[in-house]
């Protein structure tokens, strides 16, 4: 066999963390000793056809890295370390190397991505080219089809992006879950220019990496999304908010912004037409609450990143003062893929209300962590245990913490719900932007609700009372409740702030900052009771001052 | 053009956008504030001024107030069991965040039955600041922003840069004037007025010799009134009387 073979190394963060940089420079240097000495694998056999070293984003199985894709053979190798370099360059064209393929849960041996239970049940639409292409090259993107949506688009009304977009059902994948078309449709209504797009990249969930993974894994898909947005809204700027941190996201984007415009993809003619967008990318403020909406907004224009007061939204007055259309990194991925095979056959995924799939970060107390996308409705138990494979060590699962640090956690009596938007609201949690936190029963969960607070009472920015108040009672009662000194008394306070954070907070973190709270009161009242009644911590986490 | 809503049952009209809370005022509802100032509007933190909805399409919620905007068909209620438990804890969070607060505050916790502070929650005893953000607007609209919040979340405070006397205050005491809890100092004294830590002169009326403004705000005033013929050697009162006199 000669064809011609890729080499794809996962170079996102988490494998260069466990070395895939220098298993990328062993791999290198065996290809080049073998073609040297014309021996080995493809390189043998057909000198002229040199395997091809790639780095690439994100392949999802982070617990396992680094992590090497052979294509076309669709052969993966786990684990794998420099010293692996030589079997694998000798192996292509043969057997693969047995000892990096992974081991399922009955321990065969797999070698393809179908056979492996991590990621057998999962639907990659929005990932679909993350792990697959080096995405510093253009070319790469171009070969699989990115800005083949833009060229659709360019040929459709506004009207028509629009009908597709509403007609796939998408909801914004940043939290709440608006629908995107909606959204669209009402900024495209405005005849006030300019109009401006904005792209959410702030992620601020403490452990999140959805939204990163892709803008380092597949930039220019996230662009033709951005793009497809602002022609259909009439937008000719856009602006890029990653979040501080994000520095590979951030260097990542500028270079596909400036390989797009010298390639006349973005630019004073989008793609040749006669629509312009000029695309810029802005560091973060480095605050959670830089990530809501109208924070991101004011901070873009150069003001302290606060939510603002005003009821009125930013489709209508957004960026100084002008129609903007905000959506996360995930909604404008899918965009793309909505307008080359239309709404209709996206909204084919999904369930009656949440259509499409969801990028979520696995991690916690879980066997296989990582970066999974499933079709939403798939229950958590399905994430956990096949996906996920169940907890490690054989202790018993406790709880899941869904949507970041205001999300709730949910108990073992709740696995078999499907997850959506409606679905995790109904019972206190909310999507987020799709972290999930995996608990097993050394877990606290007071603890857990304190900790989620304590994170938030310092990132929420201060401004109005319930949320700033509450928070600091909150902490404050639940640490007391940690280290024994909780009173009953204290939990009826608790729901009272609660209630009053949920109500009449200024803006959603506030009105959700309560739900670890909420929910740990809800599904783990048990614990609460045994922390304040026998001053004793079920977990064995809360060192309780008294002699147990 | 006006819109028509009720509040607490009682048709009011209004111009559109205009915000419930002055449309209630208008017509003789009484909703309490504590962040609402005429002149500043749009502060919205305190959150006291909270009132259930419901639009003309059915939706309900619960907005405050003061920045909500009227709309045809709104129908407002301002004084529900379930506003008054929210009044409630929110007074109860401030009160033990300002056991010190002078005012409205206490007044309104009185009216509202929030006695017993539970100390357990006061950082400082002796605050009196409810983070209002009142003198800071009022400073950065006339221009000088010389205090303003500092850090975010539950560490926020109202501060001069670097904590120290502030270097741009002109000692015209907006901020104290537009303090609802009397939490900023500011004290007139053998003709000298202390506050931000600093000292400033008071510059006497020509004509009824009564202390009345900081050099420095005057100097900012004829900086910024080129043209007019006020005459700042005379009180604001005195400048009154005279043009009355001008004009028989
Ligand atoms: C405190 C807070 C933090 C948020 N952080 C993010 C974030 O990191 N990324 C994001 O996309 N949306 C975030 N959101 C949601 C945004 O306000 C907004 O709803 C979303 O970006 C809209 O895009 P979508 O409709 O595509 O989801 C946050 C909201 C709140 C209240
Ligand atoms: S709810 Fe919290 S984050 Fe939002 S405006 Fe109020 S203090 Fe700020
Ligand atoms: S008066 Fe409306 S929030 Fe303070």
């Amino acid at each position: 066999m000669s064809a011609k073979r890729t080499i794809l190394v996962c170079c996102d963060t988490g494998c260069i963390a466990s070395g895939s940089k220098a298993v990328v420079t062993a791999l290198k240097e065996q290809l080049a000793l073998a073609a040297a000495a014309g021996v080995a694998g493809a390189a043998a056999t057909d000198a002229t056809v040199e395997p091809l070293v790639k780095q690439t984003g994100c392949h999802g199985f982070c617990g396992y890295g680094p992590v090497v894709k052979v294509m076309p053979d669709d052969i993966s190798y786990y684990r794998v370390k420099p010293k692996d370099a030589a079997a694998i360059i000798e192996s292509l064209g043969g057997e693969p190397v047995e000892r990096l393929l992974y081991r399922d849960d009955a321990g065969q041996r797999v070698t393809g991505r179908e056979e492996n239970p991590f990621y057998s049940s999962q639907k990659k639409l929005a990932l679909r080219n993350v792990g697959e292409l080096d995405p510093e090259l253009l070319d790469d993107a171009l070969s699989r089809g990115v800005y083949e949506s833009l060229k659709k688009a360019l040929t459709m009304t506004p009207e028509e992006i629009i009908s597709q977009v509403e007609r796939s059902g998408i909801r914004g994948r940043g939290g709440a879950g608006f629908p995107a078309g909606r959204k669209w449709r009402i900024a495209a209504g405005y005849n006030n220019n300019p109009k401006y797009v904005i792209l959410n990249g702030d992620e601020g969930d403490p452990g999140a990496f959805m939204d990163r993974s892709m803008l380092e894994g597949d930039p220019h898909s996230v662009l033709e999304g951005v793009a497809i947005c602002a022609v259909a809204v009439g937008a000719t700027d856009a602006y890029l908010y990653i979040r501080d941190e994000y520095t590979t996201a951030l260097r990542t984007m500028k270079q596909a912004i400036l390989d797009a415009e010298a390639a006349g993809i973005l630019g004073d003619s989008v793609l040749g037409s006669d629509k312009q967008l000029r695309v810029q990318v802005v560091r973060g403020g480095g605050a959670f609450v830089c990530g809501e909406s109208s924070a991101m907004i004011a901070s873009i224009e150069g003001a302290v990143g606060e939510p603002r007061a005003k009821y009125i939204r930013s489709t209508q007055e957004g960026l100084w003062g002008q129609p903007t259309v905000l959506n996360n990194v995930e909604t404008f991925i899918n965009i793309p893929l909505i307008i080359a095979n239309g709404g209709d056959w996206y909204a084919q995924t999904g369930t009656d209300k949440s259509k499409g799939t969801k990028v979520f970060a696995l991690v916690g107390k879980i066997k296989r962590s990582g970066l999974i996308e499933v079709p939403m409705g798939t229950t958590l138990r399905e994430i956990i245990f096949d996906i996920g494979g169940g907890i490690p060590g054989n202790r018993r699962f406790k709880a899941i913490q869904t949507g970041g640090p205001s999300g709730g956690c949910l108990p073992d009596s709740l696995l078999d719900v499907p997850v959506d938007f409606d679905t995790l609201l109904e019972y206190g949690s909310m999507m987020g932007s799709g972290g999930m936190i995996v608990m097993d029963e050394r877990t606290c969960m007071v603890e857990t609700a304190r900790y989620y607070v304590e994170f938030l009472a310092r990132e929420c920015c201060g401004k109005c009372v319930p949320c700033r108040e509450g928070l600091r009672w909150l902490l404050d009662i639940l640490t007391r409740i940690c280290e024994g000194e909780g009173e009953f008394a204290d939990l009826e306070i608790l729901e009272g702030i609660c209630e009053t954070m949920t109500l009449a907070s200024r803006c959603a973190l506030g009105k959700t900052a309560a739900n670890p709270v909420i929910t740990t009161l809800r599904y783990f009242h048990d614990e609460y009771e045994e922390h304040i009644t026998h001053k004793r911590c079920p977990a064995g986490v809360c060192r309780m001052g008294v002699a147990p | 053009m006006t819109v028509n809503l009720m509040i607490d049952g009682l048709a009011c009209e209004a111009a559109p956008g205009q915000h419930v809370l002055d449309v209630a005022r208008q017509n003789g509802v009484e909703i309490p504030t504590l962040c609402h100032h005429e002149a500043l509007a749009g502060q919205a933190c305190c959150r006291l001024c909270v009132v259930e909805i419901e639009e003309a399409s059915g939706s309900r919620d619960v907005v405050v107030s003061c920045t909500y905007p009227a709309k045809e068909g709104l129908k407002v209620s301002t004084n529900s069991e379930q506003v008054r438990r929210l009044r409630r804890t929110v007074l109860t969070l401030l009160a033990e965040r300002a056991p010190l607060a002078e005012g409205a505050l206490p007044a309104y916790c009185q009216e509202y039955g929030v006695t017993g502070y539970d100390l357990r929650f006061t950082v400082d005893k002796d605050e009196k600041c409810i983070l209002c953000g009142l003198c800071t607007k009022a400073c950065a609209e006339l221009g000088n922003s010389a205090i303003e919040t500092t850090l975010r979340g539950v560490d926020k405070q109202v501060a001069p840069p670097f904590d120290e006397p502030p270097a741009a205050c002109i000692g015209c005491a907006s901020c104290a004037e537009v303090c609802p809890t009397g939490a900023i100092a500011c004290e007139d004294a053998d003709g000298v007025r202390t506050i931000w830590e600093k000292e400033f002169e008071l510059l006497r009326c020509e004509a009824c010799g009564k202390p009345f403004a900081t050099a420095e705000e005057l100097a900012w005033l004829k900086e910024r009134l080129l043209d007019t013929e006020l005459n700042l050697a005379y009180c604001p009162s005195c400048r009154g009387k005279m043009s009355l006199k001008d004009l028989t």
